[in-house]
């Protein structure tokens, strides 16, 4: 049975004019987006934790395995749950 | 080459962060420098690399002294 394959997440591989929103060569979550696509961008979540339309040169998207995606999907979830936590101001940060 | 190019001025600024509130300060200031960092956003005109002319809300880092950093698209409101 063939493993049905999707594209959730794209490798920085180009980070000209915005070294600190993004980091060469790390792995990103890509936003479906169709109307940046026709566009030639994709909608990434950077390192600020939002989204945000880049051109596509400066991404390579992966195509995994959908179990493989799956597991990275529930660690970017986890790194995102912690963060927001850490925020002030956050109801975990009561105390 | 930039992502796509600002047509005129950026209007409706407002800043969004300041601070510690910004989740990649350490980022910026790695590799910008220290500085009083906040995180801004604006609405202009923007020509993409297809040359087509959109209005976009637009996001951003200043800090004193220094240019705007890293402005990006965050959505298009045409």
């Amino acid at each position: 049975m063939t493993e049905k394959k999707s594209q959730a997440f794209a490798i920085c591989i180009d980070n000209s004019g915005y070294p600190a929103s993004l980091e060469l060569h790390k792995i990103y979550r890509v936003i479906p987006d169709e109307e940046a696509a026709l566009d030639g961008d994709l909608r990434v979540i950077d390192e600020s934790g939002e989204d945000y339309l880049y051109a596509a040169k400066h991404f390579l998207l992966i195509d995994l395995p959908r179990n493989t995606e799956h597991i990275l999907m529930h660690s970017f979830s986890r790194v995102l749950q912690k963060d927001e936590e850490a925020q002030p101001g956050h109801p975990a940060d009561a105390d | 080459m930039s992502d796509f190019e600002i047509i005129g001025e950026i209007s409706d600024i407002e800043t969004i962060a300041i601070g510690n509130a910004i989740r990649d300060l350490p980022r910026l200031q790695k590799v910008y420098g220290p500085g009083r960092w906040r995180k801004l956003k604006g609405i202009a005109l923007v020509r993409l690399s297809n040359g087509k002319l959109r209005r976009a809300e637009l996001h951003w880092y200043e800090a004193h002294g220094m240019s705007k950093k890293e402005i990006k698209r965050k959505r298009y409101l045409d």
